[in-house]
């Protein structure tokens, strides 16, 4: 295993004086750099954004018309659809307990599993294994986990007193039982951890114990900081990922329809009914954009307070 | 003398108990997580009528290795795991490759409009994939890639929002000064990617790949959308087969799936050497 | 590791890639579409029949088709269930549908009028009497402004599964079962078995095969939606008498007995009719082939739903499949040919005794019933003459999601929230402003 770093040639170019030409070469080094995703953004991307967000004023349904309705989606999506708002607070209930809860749990279990433990290999492949298993197949597994006399959740918790709750029955623990199940496949969030953890030095570490910190302070003070710029990712794409939970609620509920008391019904299963089953696109790609302009903020104001946390250590901090 | 070697080992002790708990906590947690997948097992090998008992048996009575066997004649499964090889391989491949060299332009190179395009990159994630999916599907209609592997292939060479994040994350922690050590011995942006960057990042490529191999390998409405013809399935359409409309054969579905998974984690057991400590280069460097 | 060190080929080889790729990017040329081979019309047929018992039986009938004429071709294709209309509607969009597809009753007036699906009528003209070989209940969704836009395929209807066994331990008349809602409540009753405080056993679930809407289907006998008038009818005073029934029945055991034993069986796995744990269970006819698979020689019984008092009538419900053609199909003749090969009696009557399903053709449901015996029999005749009292609820263009209306509050209702007057009251309001917003 050899790694390369550059040698220091002893051959030094000489300065040259056309700065300004030098910063341009560099700029359009920079565009033929990220072109791949400019090509894909334009020729594959783009135009179906656009096109959703044209339809967003429209009453297209797919098939049949596209006439210009101006803001009557919107509109109509504030003042006369109770399960907009519902599904709108249903999401965000999801969000704010899952994402801090994974990303949490997530580094916890990473700096566990980045210890010299014997079997580490074993372990880690095992907390990821539940990442790998994934699509409908899963969902119907938790349904019957989740069963609340016979399912293995609740057996487990009667062998240490607890009497489970009815889990996808009762309208108060269906989306508990969706955050529980997908703190389950944490397996994804350890091995982003696991890659940044290898990027602290060790020396840190080791100055560190001859001062006098604690495995606690070495955490708060070394680690953290060193891995802040994955937390940072995680967090951005798990508001992006939590706000746009469907499959679940789709699969976890009779016919998709949203589970007891509309509880399990998420911004995107209600975008879905009305897309899908009423071909109200219009009225969906409306909703699309509603949801875009709310994760935009979110994650504006996420990079605006990323400076006072995310240490890059390569220099720049943005 | 003796009093060092008392420390040391105290030292020793400690870190064997602290080491001991450690240990404990990861074997519980992976009880937790594996007990889920022990129903999975358990229910692979019994047989359809135990399979509907209730209530549900944790060990089979009668273990049906046959239903293995089963499963997989009950599609042409063999067809589908090369089909669904010949994907990912290029997915992979794509994913590891435009990716990483988008992000280090992203986050090693200064130009004008940079955070402008990188916002753009993000609000690419923000827009639910149902809204866009039937104009998208009109392109590659348009395109004349119907029934090829192109629609889900080709996009992953044209980068992906998720992964250009990742790794510009993690590019980001590489010390600038680095880089302008090897443009001073002039070194241009392709080798200081090649030659430093990409190596220097090994576990984070890891992460990519492994995260894109397990999307591109549990695709499933991709390759249903974009496939006609059912020799192009892929092994997810080919599980879709034992959950009918009427009933579930809980048995086979299970074995299906657990077949499935089988690669994957083989995969990520062999993947896991760029995780181990102090890989990275960027240890030494700078404190 | 080489990987890496071979970044510089990596890069050719990207760089290739991506040489390719812009040049098919730019090209847009169309796929020729699948024409005439040997002279023989290609058509492609699309269903989510794919599991071990349909896929034989629907591609043996295709392969009949492919035999009985020499013009038309049919290629079958397996989509999964549910994915395959997402499919379907892109693919419509794209302008490159199949040929023929399977879809669902409840909602071909909204493909007719979204214009996603071919106008049959100058077809069925020449056929004057095809729409008398249906059962006029499901004939009658096909139709958008009195064209039809669909044939029937299959339908299916709820009865009532009663243990004979546990009827005889009961000292209850195996050959008597409940007729009408307070028999069954009887009925039920004598069949409870409790050990201790523990209830091993139940003698009926109004909530388990069948939910609230079905009861109040039966109740009303035209359902939730009054589709001459085009308008809801949520609150009527029988569909509120229907769930203050289904409460005051479950309050006798308390929500404690009713969820544990509802949610034992949730998981759609094991049922409880099957392992003895329910004397009786509503559910639809196809539910015969579980008991006979799974259900260790059980004796049981089958009889319509029972009715809400003598002579109200023992209206059930249902639900079933079409076969249409997608607009923008190449070759509608085609299309309807194997459509109409596809609903005949004799097709139909073989996929019903293969599948032991109820299928849309009378001629066929009768001549199937010919074809099976014992009580594979017994069963499938009470199904027929059953689907004379189906309801079949198509989804009203006026507000075609009324139901994600309706369902919650009925929730409500059931977890004790709300008075079954109040909860339908407010659906009742709540689908009058969706059918407004939607004029």
């Amino acid at each position: 295993m050899h790694t390369e770093v550059p040698k220091n040639t002893k051959t030094k170019r000489p300065r040259t004086k056309k700065t300004l030409s030098l910063k341009q070469k560099e700029g359009l080094q920079g565009y033929i750099f990220i072109s791949p995703w400019i090509i894909g953004f334009l020729c594959i991307t783009a135009g179906p954004l656009l096109f959703s967000l044209y339809g967003s004023f429209t009453n297209y349904d797919v098939t049949s018309r596209m006439d210009f309705i101006g803001l009557s989606n919107y509109i109509k999506m504030v003042t006369n659809d109770d399960l907009f708002w519902i599904s709108l607070g249903n999401t965000i209930y999801y969000v704010v307990i899952s994402v801090p809860l994974t990303v949490f749990g997530a580094v916890l279990l990473a700096v566990l599993l980045n210890q010299g433990i014997p079997g580490l290999r074993i372990f880690r492949t095992i907390y990821y294994l539940p990442t790998v298993l994934s699509g409908v197949g899963v969902y119907l597994l938790w349904m019957q986990l989740l069963n609340p006399t016979t399912g293995l959740v609740n057996t487990m918790l009667s062998w240490i007193g607890i009497q489970g709750p009815a889990w996808l029955l009762d309208p108060n623990w269906t989306k508990p039982a969706l955050i529980f199940m997908k703190f389950w496949s944490l397996g994804g969030g350890m091995l982003l951890y696991l890659a940044s953890l290898q990027g602290v030095p060790k020396s840190l570490y080791e100055a560190a114990e001859i001062d006098g910190a604690n495995a606690f302070k070495r955490f708060i003070h070394i680690t953290l900081p060193m891995i802040s710029p994955v937390i940072f990712f995680e967090f951005v794409t798990g508001i992006i990922g939590g706000f746009q939970v469907f499959q679940e609620a789709y699969v976890m509920t009779d016919n998709g329809d949203g589970g007891p008391a509309n509880s399990l019904v998420f911004f995107n299963l209600h975008m879905w009914d009305k897309a899908f089953n009423v071909f109200d696109m219009g009225y969906a790609m409306a909703m699309s954009w509603v949801l875009f302009i709310i994760i935009l903020i979110l994650t504006l104001i996420n990079l605006k307070l990323a400076p006072r946390w995310v240490h890059y250590q390569g220099g720049d901090q943005k | 003398m003796s009093k060092e070697a008392n420390y040391f080992q105290s030292v020793k002790v400690k870190k064997r108990i602290k080491q001991t708990i450690i240990l404990i906590v990861l074997i519980l947690g992976a009880i937790l997580i594996l007990s889920p997948v022990w129903w999975m097992l358990a229910t692979s090998f019994k047989s359809m009528t135990e399979a509907m008992q209730y209530p549900p048996t944790l060990w089979p009575h009668k273990w049906h290795f046959e239903n293995y066997i089963e499963t997989w004649k009950a599609a042409p499964f063999t067809r589908y795991l090369l089909n669904t090889i010949f994907i990912t391989f290029f997915v992979v491949l794509g994913n590891v490759l435009a990716n990483t060299f988008i992000a280090y332009g992203f986050s090693k190179i200064q130009f004008k409009g940079r955070n402008v395009l990188f916002a753009i990159v993000l609000a690419t994630m923000m827009i639910p994939g149902f809204v866009t999916m039937i104009p998208q599907y009109v392109v590659f209609s348009k395109l004349g890639w119907l029934n090829t592997y192109f629609p889900l292939i080709v996009p992953a060479f044209f980068g992906n929002a998720f992964f250009i994040f990742l790794l510009r994350q993690f590019f980001m922690t590489i010390p600038n000064e680095m880089i302008e050590a090897a443009k001073i011995d002039g070194g241009n942006h392709f080798y200081i990617w090649s030659r430093i960057v990409v190596p220097l990042s090994k576990p984070a490529i890891a992460t990519v790949a492994i995260f894109s191999f397990n999307g591109a390998w549990n695709d499933f409405l991709g390759p249903l959308l974009y496939v006609n013809s059912e020799k192009l399935y892929t092994l997810q359409i080919g599980l879709s087969v034992f959950k009918g409309q009427v009933s579930t054969q809980w048995n086979y579905l299970m074995a299906g799936s657990l077949l499935v998974l089988l690669p994957v984690l083989v995969l990520f057991f062999i993947f896991q050497r760029y995780f181990i400590e102090g890989m990275n280069i960027t240890a030494g460097t700078k404190g | 590791m080489r990987f890496f060190k071979k970044s510089t080929v990596m890069l050719v080889v990207f760089l290739l890639a991506m040489g390719t790729l812009l040049a098919a990017c730019g090209d847009s040329k169309d796929e020729a579409s699948s024409g005439s081979k040997k002279g023989k019309t290609e058509i492609e047929f699309w269903s989510f029949w794919g599991s071990g018992t349909r896929k034989p039986v629907i591609e043996k009938i295709v392969d009949d088709f492919n035999k009985s004429q020499d013009k038309i071709h049919v290629t079958y294709k397996y989509l999964p269930f549910g994915d395959i209309w997402t499919k379907e509607l892109a693919s419509v969009a794209a302008g490159n549908p199949p040929d023929v597809i399977i879809n669902d009753i409840n909602s071909v007036q909204q493909r007719a009028q979204k214009n996603q699906s071919v106008n049959l009528a100058k077809y069925v003209k020449n056929d004057p009497d095809l729409k008398d070989q249906f059962y006029p209940q499901l004939w009658n969704t096909v139709l958008y402004k009195n064209d039809p836009y669909a044939i029937p395929f299959n339908t299916d209807t709820r009865v009532l599964f009663y243990n004979k066994d546990l009827f005889k331990e009961a000292g209850l008349d195996p050959n008597k079962p409940p007729t009408t809602w307070d028999e069954l409540a009887a009925d039920a009753k004598k069949l409870d078995k409790k050990s201790g405080s523990q209830y091993t056993r139940l003698g009926f679930l109004p909530r388990y095969g069948i939910g609230p809407d079905v009861w109040i289907d039966n109740a009303t006998g035209v359902g939730e939606w009054d589709y001459k008038n085009g308008k809801p009818v949520i609150n009527d005073p029988k569909a509120v008498q229907a769930l203050q029934w289904i409460k005051d029945y479950e309050a006798n055991y308390g929500s404690k007995v009713i969820n544990t034993f509802q949610s034992q069986f949730g998981s759609e796995q094991a049922d409880p009719f099957i392992s003895g744990k329910l004397g009786m269970e509503m559910n639809a006819a196809t539910f015969y082939t579980q008991i006979r698979d799974f259900g260790k020689n059980m004796d049981f019984g089958v009889a319509p739903m029972p009715e809400m008092t003598s002579g109200n009538g023992h209206t059930s419900w249902g639900g079933g499949f079409v076969a249409e053609i997608p607009k923008g199909a190449k070759h509608p003749d085609a299309s309807y040919e194997f459509i109409k090969f596809l609903t005949s009696a004799k097709e139909q009557a073989y996929w019903a005794s293969k599948n032991f399903d109820n299928v849309a053709n009378i001629q066929g449901s009768k001549d199937a019933a010919k074809d099976l015996s014992g009580k594979a029999k017994e069963v499938y005749q009470l199904a027929v003459e059953n689907l004379d009292q189906t309801l079949i609820t198509p989804q009203p263009i006026e507000a075609p999601d009324y139901t994600s209306l309706v369902n919650p509050e009925i929730d409500k209702v059931m977890l004790g929230k709300k008075s079954p007057q109040a909860a339908l009251d407010d659906a009742q309001k709540a689908v009058e402003k969706l059918a407004k917003s939607n004029k």
